[in-house]
C-alpha cells in the first residue's frame, strides 16, 4: 500500500473535483455543493488512508514521491510527510467535510436590485484551495513549498472577496498584500538559500534534506531566517503583523474562515518548525528571546482585544491570534515536550477554533448580526446550539478534559525549564482566554433575551426600536440564512410581519448536528487519549529538535492528566 | 588647429539642440532641434573619421543624413496630419493626455 | 584602387531577416498593384507568412554562431532566441491587426489617415468599412527592425535598426479609427520623444567612434581591454544606453510610455509593448556585453540605479492611474526594471546565469502583456474601447470568462506562483543574487508588492463591485484575437508550470559570439 502515491492524489483529487465544479453551469449549485461534499469526503479517506500507510517509527519523510520539475532551477516535484505534516493533512482532511456542510445553504451576501449570484464558484474555490493546502504540508522542496504557499492565496482572496461581508473588498486586498509581501520577502530568502547550496554543494538544490546539510555563515543565517520569518509571522500570525488577520476572520464566509484559521494559518507556524528551525539553527537559537517577546506579547495583547470585541467573529479571530503566540511560545522555547505540545496545538486549534468559528456562524445565521449585544437568552431556545457553543468555548480556553487542554499544559510545562519568564507570563493569558470566551458564551446564551430573540417573544412589530438602531447589522460574514437582510434599516426589515417567522430561533437542524458531531467528538477524545497523536509526531518533533542541537531528552512525552492537574485554569 | 576646436562645436550645436527640444514649444521648432542635433553628430564623426584616419565617420554620416531625412518624411507627415486637424503645430495644444 | 569587394553574406543565416523585410516589401507592393476590396486578407496573409516563417527559420538556425555581413550581423544564440521571441510576438500583433468581428467598423485602424480629424470627410470614412491597410507593411517593417536590432553586432546597423523599427511604429501610433485626435498626439509625441532620444545613440556613438576608432562591438570590446575606459568611451556609453533605454521605456526615460500607450489604436500597443521590449533589451543586452562585457565598472552602477528608478516609478505612479491602459504602461515600466536586474546578473565573460534569465523574461513577459492588452480591445462602449478603471466593474458578471483571463494574466504581471510571470522574476532576480546584488532584488520584491497593489485593484474591481448600469459590453472576439488570446494565456500557463523547456532553449543559447 505503500506504493501507492496518496500524497499525489490528495493533491490531484481536489483539484480535479475544483475543475470540475469550475465547470458546471452556475446553476447546477446543487450538484456543486454535492460533489464538493463527496470529493472532500473521498480527501478524507485518503488523508486516512495515508496515515495507515505511515510509519511512525519509520524514517522522517514517507510517502515520498519525487520527480525533477524544473531542471534549469534544480527544483524537483517532491512530496513527503513527517507525523508533523501528516497530522495538519488529516485536520485537512477532517475540516473540509465539515466546512462543506456547515456552508451548504450558504448564500453570498444578497446586493440590492440585483439577481442572486450562485455559490458554484465558492465550492471550486474551496477545493482548490483544499488541494494547495495539502500541498504546501506535504512539499519537501522549498520552491514547491514556496509555490504552493503563494498559489494558497489565490482562492482564499476569492473565498473573502466574492463571499465575505459588507467590508469584504477590504479584508481580501488586506489580507493578499500582507500575505504577497511576506511571501515575496521570503522569495529572497529562498533565492538565497539556492544560491547558498549551489556555492557549497556545486549544485542549486531546493531539497529540503540537502539543505538541512548546509553549514550557512551565522550572520547569512540570520538575514535569509529575517526571510523566511516574516513570512511566517505574517502567517501565522504573530503580533505586529497580526492586523489583517481580525478583518479577514471577521468578514470571511464562515467556511473560509475555519480554514483560515483552522489551517492556513498553520502553515506559518508550522514553517517555523519545518523550515526555521532546521535550516538556520544558530539564527533560531540566536534570535528565539525576540520571537518569544512577540509570541507573549502576542497571547497578553491579543487577548485583551478579545476581551473588549463586540463582534464575535473578530472575538475568535484574536483568541486565534492569542492561541498562535502560544504555538509559537512552545515551538522556540526548544524543548521536545513544549515543540510536540505546538504540534498538537496546531491541530488542536484547528478542531477547538473550527468548531467555535461554526459555532457562532449557526448563530449568527440565526440572528443575522455578528455583534454580541444583538444576542441573549439563547440558551433557553436552543440547548442544543448552546451546549456545543460552551464545549468550542471551553476547549478554546483549554479546560482539562477538552483536547486543546494537552497541548497547553505540554507547552507550558516543556518551556518552564528553558524560559520560566516568559512563561509566566503566558498563562496570565490563560485567565484572560476565560473571561473572554465566558463573557461571550454569557451573554449570548443567558441572561434575559435581547435583540433577535426579542422579536420572537414579543411578536412582530411590537419591540423597542432603540434597542436595535445603533446595531450593526452588516449581515454576518455572508452566511446569514435572511437574505434580504443586507438591504434596508435593520429596525424597518424586523418590523415586517413575515420577520417573525424566520428569525424564531431553531435548536440544531439536522444537518448542523451532523456538522458539529464530529469536531465535538474529536475534542472530547483527543482530550482524554492524545497519545496517538503524541506518538505521530514525536519522531518528527525530536528529529526537528536535533537539527538544532537540543538533546530529544529520550522518551516520548506521556500526556498529562487529563482530568485536571495542571490546575492551569 | 585641434580637432578639439571641431568637437566642442559639435558639443555646444549638440547642447543648443538639446536645450532646443525640451524649451521651445512649436513642434516644427522641436523637430528643427532634433536636426540640429543630428548634424552636430555628422559634424562629430567627420572630425574623428579625420583624426582617427579612418573613413566608417564619413560613410556613417552619410548614413545618419539618409535616415534622418526619412525621419523627416515621417515626422512631417505626422505634423501635418495633426495640424491639419487643430491649425496649430504647438505642443502645448497638443494636451489631450495627460494622467 | 583596387575592385571594390562585396562583403560576403551568408544567406542562410540572414533567413529570417530576408522573410520578413520580403514580405514587407511585397505588402508595399501589393498595395500598389490590388484592388482594395482584396487587400486585407491578401496583407494580412502575407504578414503572417513573413513572420511566421521568420519563426521557423530562426528554429531551424538554432545553434548557428557566425558572424556575417562584413562582421556588421551577428547570427548566435540570443540574437536567435530573440528573434523568434519577436517574430512570434510580431504574428500575434498581426492577429489583433486584424481583428474584423469586434469594432462596428470592422477595423480599428482608421479607413483614411490622411483625412484630417473631425472633418466631413472623416465623417463619412468612419462608418465606412474601408482601412488603412498600410498597417501590415508598417508592421512587417517594424518587426524585421526589431529583430535586425537584436542580432546587430555594429553600432551603426545598431542604429539603422533602431530607426526601422521605430519610424513604422510612430506612425502606427497615429492610425487609430476611434479618438483620432488622442493617436495622432501620441505619435507626434512618441515621433518627437522618439527622435529626440535616436539623436543621444548618435551622439553616443560618434564619441565611441571616436574613443576607439571603430563602431564594431567586437574592435569596441577590444579597445576596452587595451586601453581602458578614456572618458570619452564612457560618456558614449552612457549616452548609447540613454538611447537604448528610452526604446525599452526604462524610468527615468519613460515620460512618453503611458500617453503612446494610452493613445496608440490597442493592437499597437500591445505589439509596442511586447516586441518593442523585446528588441530593445537584445540590443541593450548586446551592447553591454559584447561591447563593455570586460568594463563593467562603468556600466553596472549606471544600470542599477535605472532599474531602482524604474522599479520605483513604474510601481508607485501606476497606483495613481485610472486608465487601465496607462496602468498597463506603467507596469510595463516596473517590468524593464525587474528586466534590468536580469541584466545585473549577467557576470563577466559569459559566467552568470543573467543572459539566460532575462531572455527567458522577455519571453514571458511579451506573451503576457500581449495578452492582456489584446483582452483590453474587447471591453468596448459606443466610443470604442472602454479602458477606464471604473468602467471595469462588475465586469465578471457580465462576461466570466474575460475576467477570468484578465485576473490570470494580471495575477503573471504581478508574479504568481504558477504563472509565467513568477518563473521569469525568479530566474532575474537568481541571477541578481547571484551576481551579489541583495539590495537591488529587495528593491525588486518590494516593488512588485506594491504593483501588485494595483493589478489586484483591477481584479477586484471585476470580481467584487456591481457593474455600472451604462457599463462596456464585452465584444466576441473573431478567429484572430481569439487564437491570439487562446496562444498567449495557454503560453503563460505553461510557462509557469512547466517552464523547463524554454528554460533549458534560453540557457543553450545564452551566448554570444562577438
Amino acid at each position: 500500500m505503500t506504493d501507492v502515491p496518496w500524497l499525489v492524489l490528495m493533491i490531484v483529487v481536489p483539484a480535479v473535483g475544483a475543475a470540475v465544479v469550475a465547470a458546471l453551469p452556475a446553476a447546477r449549485e446543487a450538484l456543486a455543493r454535492q460533489l464538493a461534499l463527496a470529493v472532500s469526503l473521498l480527501v478524507l479517506l485518503l488523508a486516512v488512508l495515508t496515515t495507515v500507510a505511515f510509519d511512525p517509527g519509520g524514517e522522517r519523510f514517507q510517502l515520498t514521491t519525487s520527480v525533477a520539475w524544473i531542471p534549469d532551477f534544480g527544483v524537483d516535484f517532491a512530496l513527503g510527510v513527517d507525523g508533523i505534516a501528516l497530522s495538519m493533512l488529516l485536520l485537512i482532511g477532517v475540516l473540509v467535510p465539515v466546512v462543506v456542510g456547515a456552508s451548504w445553504r450558504d448564500t453570498p451576501l444578497p446586493r440590492p436590485g440585483r439577481p442572486a449570484r450562485s455559490m458554484t464558484a465558492f465550492w471550486a474555490w474551496l477545493l482548490l484551495l483544499e488541494s494547495l493546502m495539502v500541498g504546501v504540508f506535504a512539499a519537501t522542496d522549498v520552491f514547491l513549498f514556496y509555490v504552493f504557499f503563494e498559489a494558497m492565496l489565490v482562492p482564499m482572496y476569492f473565498l473573502i472577496g466574492s463571499f465575505g461581508g459588507e467590508n469584504r473588498q477590504y479584508a481580501a486586498v488586506k489580507f493578499f498584500l500582507y500575505s504577497l509581501l511576506g511571501g515575496l520577502v521570503m522569495l529572497a530568502s529562498v533565492i538565497g538559500l539556492y544560491v547558498v547550496s549551489n556555492s557549497q554543494l556545486g549544485e542549486g538544490t531546493f531539497a529540503f534534506d540537502a539543505l538541512r546539510q548546509l553549514e550557512i555563515d551565522p550572520n547569512v543565517q540570520k538575514l535569509l531566517f529575517a526571510g523566511f520569518f516574516l513570512a511566517f509571522a505574517i502567517k501565522a500570525p504573530l503580533v505586529p503583523f497580526h492586523t489583517w488577520l481580525p478583518d479577514s476572520g471577521a468578514e470571511a464566509p464562515i467556511g473560509g474562515a475555519v480554514l483560515l484559521v483552522g489551517v492556513l494559518d498553520k502553515v506559518g507556524t508550522f514553517g517555523f518548525l519545518r523550515y526555521c528551525l532546521p535550516l538556520f539553527p544558530d539564527a533560531s537559537r540566536d534570535l528565539a528571546p525576540w520571537v518569544l517577546v512577540l509570541a507573549v506579547a502576542g497571547i497578553i495583547y491579543a487577548a485583551l482585544l478579545a476581551v473588549g470585541q463586540s463582534d464575535m467573529k473578530r472575538l475568535v479571530s484574536y483568541t486565534s491570534i492569542a492561541h498562535f503566540g502560544f504555538i509559537a511560545l512552545g515551538i522556540f522555547a526548544f524543548t521536545t515536550e513544549a515543540a510536540t505540545g505546538a504540534v498538537l496545538y496546531m491541530v488542536n486549534h484547528g478542531i477547538a477554533t473550527g468548531l467555535l468559528f461554526i459555532v457562532v456562524g449557526m448563530v449568527i445565521a440565526r440572528g443575522g448580526s455578528r455583534q454580541i449585544r444583538d444576542y441573549g437568552g439563547l440558551a433557553a431556545k436552543a440547548p442544543l446550539l448552546a451546549g456545543v457553543f460552551l464545549l468550542a468555548g471551553l476547549a478554546s480556553l483549554a479546560l482539562p478534559g477538552t483536547n486543546s487542554f494537552v497541548s497547553e499544559f505540554l507547552v507550558l510545562i516543556g518551556a518552564f525549564p528553558t524560559r520560566p519568564v516568559f512563561t509566566i507570563i503566558a498563562t496570565v493569558g490563560i485567565v484572560l482566554a476565560a473571561l473572554y470566551v465566558l463573557l461571550m458564551y454569557q451573554r449570548v446564551m443567558h441572561g434575559p433575551p435581547r435583540g433577535v430573540l426579542l422579536v420572537d417573544e414579543d411578536g412582530a412589530g411590537d419591540h423597542d426600536p432603540a434597542d436595535h438602531g445603533a446595531g450593526d447589522h452588516g449581515a454576518g460574514g455572508g452566511a446569514t440564512a435572511v437574505p434580504e437582510r443586507g438591504a434596508g434599516g435593520a429596525t424597518a426589515v424586523l418590523e415586517a410581519p413575515a420577520r417573525a417567522r424566520v428569525l424564531a430561533v431553531r435548536d440544531l437542524s439536522g444537518r448542523e448536528i451532523a456538522v458539529v458531531t464530529p469536531l465535538v467528538a474529536l475534542i472530547l477524545v483527543l482530550g482524554v487519549y492524545p497519545q496517538p497523536l503524541i506518538d505521530l509526531v514525536s519522531p518528527a518533533v525530536e528529529a526537528t529538535m536535533s537539527d538544532i542541537g537540543v538533546d530529544p531528552g529520550g522518551s516520548t512525552p506521556a500526556a498529562p492528566g487529563s482530568t485536571g492537574t495542571g490546575g492551569t485554569d | 588647429m585641434t580637432i578639439t576646436n571641431y568637437l566642442v562645436l559639435a558639443a555646444i550645436l549638440f547642447t543648443i539642440g538639446a536645450v532646443g527640444v525640451l524649451v521651445r514649444r512649436n513642434a516644427i521648432v522641436v523637430f528643427m532641434c532634433i536636426e540640429l542635433m543630428l548634424n552636430s553628430v555628422n559634424l562629430t564623426l567627420i572630425t574623428f573619421a579625420r583624426s582617427t584616419g579612418t573613413v566608417e565617420g564619413q560613410v556613417i554620416a552619410l548614413f545618419v543624413m539618409v535616415v534622418a531625412a526619412a525621419e523627416v518624411v515621417i515626422g512631417l507627415a505626422i505634423i501635418m496630419s495633426i495640424y491639419r486637424t487643430r491649425r496649430s503645430a504647438s505642443v502645448d495644444d497638443v494636451n489631450l493626455l495627460k494622467y | 584602387m583596387g575592385a571594390i569587394e562585396a562583403p560576403d553574406l551568408s544567406y542562410a543565416a540572414l533567413a529570417p531577416l530576408l522573410f520578413v523585410f520580403g514580405a514587407a516589401c511585397v505588402g508595399v507592393l501589393v498595395e500598389a498593384f490590388t484592388p482594395r476590396s482584396v487587400r486585407h486578407p491578401v496583407q494580412v496573409t502575407i504578414a503572417l507568412v513573413g513572420t511566421i516563417g521568420a519563426f521557423v527559420a530562426t528554429l531551424l538556425l538554432a545553434g548557428t554562431e557566425e558572424v556575417t555581413a562584413a562582421g556588421a550581423l551577428a547570427v548566435d544564440g540570443p540574437a536567435l532566441f530573440l528573434q523568434g521571441t519577436i517574430a512570434i510576438l510580431g504574428a500575434l500583433s498581426v492577429l489583433l491587426f486584424s481583428e474584423r468581428a469586434l469594432d462596428p467598423a470592422r477595423s480599428a485602424f482608421v479607413a483614411a489617415a490622411a483625412v484630417p480629424a473631425g472633418s466631413v470627410r472623416d465623417r463619412e470614412l468612419a462608418t465606412s468599412e474601408r482601412v488603412q491597410t498600410e498597417v501590415y507593411p508598417l508592421a512587417t517593417f517594424a518587426i524585421g527592425g526589431m529583430m535586425l536590432f537584436t542580432a546587430a553586432n555594429d553600432l551603426l546597423l545598431m542604429f539603422v535598426a533602431l530607426e526601422v523599427l521605430s519610424l513604422p511604429l510612430y506612425l502606427l501610433s497615429g492610425l487609430a479609427r476611434r479618438r483620432r485626435l488622442l493617436s495622432q498626439e501620441a505619435a507626434v509625441k512618441y515621433f518627437l520623444l522618439g527622435a529626440f532620444a535616436s539623436a543621444f545613440f548618435l551622439y553616443g556613438l560618434a564619441l565611441v567612434y571616436g574613443a576607439t576608432g571603430s563602431v564594431r562591438l567586437s574592435d569596441v570590446r577590444v579597445a576596452v581591454v587595451t586601453e581602458g575606459g578614456s572618458a570619452l568611451m564612457v560618456i558614449g556609453l552612457g549616452l548609447l544606453v540613454v538611447g537604448l533605454m528610452f526604446k525599452a521605456s526604462v524610468a527615468p526615460f519613460h515620460s512618453w510610455t503611458p500617453d503612446v500607450y494610452q493613445g496608440a489604436p490597442t493592437a499597437v500597443t500591445a505589439f509596442m509593448a511586447a516586441a518593442t521590449k523585446v528588441a530593445a533589451f537584445g540590443a541593450v543586452l548586446r551592447l553591454l556585453y559584447v561591447a563593455f562585457g570586460t568594463a563593467d565598472w562603468t556600466w553596472r552602477p549606471l544600470v542599477y540605479a535605472l532599474a531602482i528608478a524604474s522599479m520605483v516609478v513604474g510601481a508607485v505612479l501606476g497606483l495613481t492611474q485610472t486608465d487601465v491602459k496607462r496602468m498597463l504602461a506603467y507596469s510595463s515600466i516596473a517590468h524593464a526594471g525587474f528586466l534590468l536586474t536580469g541584466v545585473i546578473g549577467l557576470g563577466p565573460d559569459g559566467t552568470g546565469y543573467g543572459l539566460a534569465a532575462t531572455m527567458f523574461y522577455l519571453v514571458t513577459y511579451g506573451l503576457t502583456t500581449l495578452g492582456a492588452f489584446g483582452l483590453l480591445t474587447l471591453v468596448r462602449d459606443g466610443d470604442g474601447e472602454a479602458t477606464h478603471l471604473s468602467q471595469w466593474a462588475g465586469l465578471a458578471q457580465r462576461s466570466p470568462l474575460v475576467a477570468a483571463l484578465m485576473s490570470f494574466f494580471l495575477l503573471a504581471l504581478a508574479g504568481i506562483p504558477l504563472t509565467s510571470g513568477f518563473t521569469g522574476k525568479f530566474a532575474v532576480f537568481r541571477a541578481a543574487i547571484e551576481a551579489g546584488a541583495w539590495p537591488l532584488v529587495v528593491t525588486a520584491l518590494v516593488a512588485s508588492a506594491i504593483a501588485a497593489f494595483f493589478y489586484l485593484r483591477v481584479v477586484v474591481l471585476m470580481y467584487f463591485s456591481d457593474p455600472a448600469p451604462d457599463g462596456p459590453t464585452v465584444g466576441v472576439p473573431g478567429l484572430p484575437t481569439t487564437i491570439v488570446l487562446a496562444v498567449t494565456a495557454a503560453a503563460t500557463l505553461v510557462l509557469g508550470v512547466l517552464p523547463g523547456a524554454v528554460l533549458e532553449l534560453a540557457e543553450s543559447a545564452a551566448v554570444f559570439v562577438g
